[in-house]
């Protein structure tokens, strides 16, 4: 925490509900301002959840921490990607190069 | 916001600010002030700033204003026509001054005595029947008023009678006798000595806990002839309170220290052979699963890549028995890991994913992780695309691992009981006299990752498992045996750090140290799940709170894993147990990222889990998850509960050494060491991450 620059610029943030599964919400930023996906304990509710909710809640803008990369986050999302690639290939024509 | 009168009156010490714009003439009552809890916010904000002449509720409460202020205006003296000055406290609160003075705190030498330090003459009765002190020496103790603004001449433990050989103000009293008697009764090291003259010389030691617990005595030696009258009695009381042995559940571990594939699937020298085609089976015990791996990872293979560790469960069996009591067999060496992915290459459960490199991630030695040096047997399971992250997807996985593990019990059920390294026994005890204590868990059930089998037949296993979720998420109570035979197969999957894994409960030090505190009755461990939605939370929660008020409890434990909006379910469980009476304790992580989002006036009594350096969910499994430590804290604070012991107001944000302080206290009670569970800091970090993520670490 110490690490941010900026600290406490939460401000108050609207949204909608646009997903839910057994695991996750996904929620869309009114005024198209990005999206997030978040387990659903961390969403707090009275109401039996539905897409199609309004959602409030704070946040702050994120920070980057330091210029560097980590390599073990950046060899994480690498291997996801290819995994995602070589699947799209396989779907547009079995395997073609 | 202002506040009420009773409130003034409670918080007459506090900095008086105005709550809003008050008019000149105006005669300052409650109304008028703000809410001295928020004024912290406040001044972190620079929305205040607290002038050093800043006047104290007490003193403005009744005075009238000369000027109009603002809202928010710190109120200072040139702003009154007249300040009543407050009355000292002692002026008013010395009660019972020809009572003994006897000392609430340990003090030290060259400390002044308030009233504050001396203890409630009302207590008097019960301390003495608990042999906590003595005071049938009273001629020489000093009466409360003759002890309150003296200073001491030397260290006094807390729960001694002063007497005028301790004090300063009379030097002539500091006979030997006095001095050396006051040594001879109370030992360093936390045990408090009492010498009884009737008993001829008997010595009782017991343990001068933070707590005060009646009946904790041991009679230790005694010197020479002993009373027999006394002995009788002593006997007598023994048996009154003798324990009760409610039932056994004994562990063999058969060691293993090598894993193969072969023809079928074998025990043969401490080498553990899987049937090689073993795959294919397991993948068409289930629809949803497509394809099924098992890499066998020695200690060589740490350092290889692996999906998001979903699980880590005992391989065990019932030898005899159901699960709960009877022997169970379970192999040491090995453990079962589940990982997994959908056809995507999406992470199963997504969230709180611990991909990555094996020994970068896993905080080794953790109940619910795997023990440096142990072999896995991990799973990699690929579920249909898109169900990963609905509820079939992660019970389909954690299902065809099971086929695997069932075929391996199936074959230590066999195995020839020569190939036995050791035993463990635990013993379900009920203590009667002692404190009736219920640990409450709450455990996951918001939908696919989170949520629980329970009861299965074997030991961590699926096979007549229901679901927590499917069962409503309702209290089931159930015996500590039960927990840590393996009565919860998790598939909590949420926030590697502090997710209680299935090993995590067939280890769970909370259970192991409350059922081995001779101190504590403990009745049972109520398991109870944490819905979605809040009208759910309290609607399970409020049937906890009538159990809990069937069994006549002396004190409980609610723990929670992980954090979120179980934190919501967490702060009702407490305070339906605590509004009947219960003193309760509450452990959860919290830290930095955990912080609680809701609280009541039960929830005075916390442990925090966290034991990262930086307070967060750092992703390494099960580093902020319940260890021994926790356990020990938690059990010692809800004895200080249960006899009444004021806990003390956290600080305004998480500070780490609020844990090291407890810790200490209970070190210096108990005379031992507590170990400490280390932290991420002793893995293996990348040198960017080193360099990048916990580069305030350097400049600390």
């Amino acid at each position: 925490m110490n690490n941010l620059k900026y600290i406490s610029t939460e401000r108050y943030y609207e949204g909608i509900i646009t997903e839910i599964n057994d695991c996750a919400v996904a929620i869309d930023f009114k005024g198209r301002m990005g999206e997030i996906y978040i387990p659903r304990r961390m969403l707090i509710s009275d109401y039996k959840i539905k897409v199609g909710q309004e959602v409030g809640f704070m946040m702050t803008y994120p920070e980057v921490l330091a210029s560097d990369v980590n390599e073990d986050y950046l060899a994480n999302i690498k291997r996801s990607n290819i995994k995602k690639l070589r699947k799209n290939n396989k779907k547009s024509k079995g395997g073609a190069k | 916001m202002s506040i009420s009168a009773e409130e003034a009156q409670k918080m007459k010490n506090e900095v008086a600010v105005g709550c809003c714009r008050t008019e000149a003439g105006t005669v300052i009552s409650a109304k008028n002030l703000e809410d001295p809890a928020i004024i912290p916010d406040l001044v972190d904000s620079n929305l205040l700033e607290i002038p050093d002449n800043c006047l104290k509720i007490g003193e403005v409460i009744g005075a009238k204003l000369k000027e109009t202020v603002d809202s928010l205006t710190p109120f200072t003296p040139e702003m009154f026509e007249d300040i009543k000055k407050m009355e000292e406290d002692e002026d008013i609160k010395l009660s019972n001054e020809d009572q003994a003075a006897v000392l609430k705190i340990n003090k030290k030498a060259g400390e002044k005595i308030t009233i504050d330090d001396l203890e409630d003459p009302m207590h008097f009765d019960k301390l003495e029947d608990s042999l906590l002190i003595d005071l049938n020496d009273s001629d020489n103790v000093l009466s409360r008023r003759e002890a309150v603004g003296k200073t001491l001449s030397q260290d006094l433990p807390a729960l001694t009678p002063i007497k005028k050989a301790v004090i300063k103000e009379y030097p002539d009293s500091t006979t030997e006798e006095g001095g050396k008697s006051n040594q001879n009764n109370v030992q360093r090291g936390g045990v408090l000595k009492i010498k009884i003259d009737e008993g001829k010389g008997i010595d009782i030691e017991l343990p001068l806990n933070t707590t005060v617990q009646g009946g904790a005595q041991t009679i230790a030696e005694s010197n020479q002839s002993k009373s027999l009258k006394i002995k009788d009695t002593a006997d007598k009381e023994k048996k009154a309170e003798e324990e009760i042995i409610v039932r056994k559940l004994k562990r063999k571990y058969f060691e293993i220290n090598e894993v193969k594939f072969a023809r079928e699937s074998k025990i043969e020298d401490k080498t553990l052979y899987i049937r090689k085609d073993i795959c294919q089976d397991a993948v068409d015990s289930e629809d949803l699963v497509v394809d099924l791996k098992i890499d066998i990872i020695t200690p060589d293979d740490y350092d290889k890549f692996s999906n998001t560790i979903m699980d880590v469960q005992p391989i065990a069996v019932k030898e005899e028995g159901e699960l709960g009591e009877g022997i169970t067999r379970v192999i040491d060496g090995v453990i079962v890991m589940v990982t997994g992915t959908d056809e995507e290459g999406v992470q199963i459960g997504e969230f709180g994913s611990s991909e990555g490199i094996l020994e970068r991630n896993i905080m080794w030695g953790r109940p619910g992780a795997p023990e440096k040096g142990e072999i896995f047997i991990k799973t990699d399971v690929k579920v249909k695309a898109g169900t990963g992250m609905e509820r079939p997807g992660p019970m389909a996985a954690h299902k065809a691992t099971d086929f695997i593990t069932q075929e391996i019990r199936e074959v230590l059920k066999e195995l020839d009981e020569s190939l036995k390294v050791r035993e463990e026994e635990f013993v379900q005890k009920r203590r009667p006299g002692k404190k009736k204590v219920a640990i409450i868990k709450e455990i996951m059930g918001q939908g696919a990752m989170h949520d629980n089998y329970l009861l299965p037949v074997e030991p961590v296993g699926t096979l007549g498992a229901k679901a927590n979720v499917d069962l409503g998420n309702v209290p089931i109570v159930v015996s500590p045996l039960q927990v840590i035979d393996g009565c919860i197969h998790a598939l909590t999957c949420i926030g590697p750090a502090s997710k209680e894994t299935s090993r995590h409960y067939w280890r769970e030090p909370l259970v192991m140290e409350a059922m081995n505190d001779d101190e504590i009755d403990l009745t049972t461990v109520i398991l109870i799940g944490s819905p979605q939605v809040n009208s759910e939370k309290f609607y399970v929660s409020k049937l906890l709170g009538m159990a809990v008020e069937s069994m006549d409890l002396d004190g409980a434990i609610v723990t929670t894993e992980g954090f979120g909006n179980n934190h919501v379910d967490f702060a009702s469980n407490i305070e339906q147990v605590g509004k009947r009476g219960v003193p309760v304790v509450g452990v959860t992580y919290a830290a930095v990222q955990g912080q609680l989002v809701v609280g009541n006036e039960y929830m005075d009594a916390m442990v925090d889990l966290n034991k990262s350096r930086q307070g967060i969910e750092n992703e390494i499994l099960e580093n902020n998850c319940l260890t021994k430590e926790d356990a020990i804290r938690a059990i010692a604070m809800l004895k200080s509960k249960v006899a009444g012991e004021e806990i003390k107001a956290p600080e305004r944000s998480w500070n780490p050494n609020v844990k090291l302080n407890n810790i200490e206290v209970i070190e210096d009670t108990l005379g031992e060491k507590i170990e400490l569970a280390p932290n991420e800091t002793s893995l293996k970090m990348s040198k960017k991450r080193k360099e990048i993520y916990e580069k305030d670490e350097k400049d600390n």
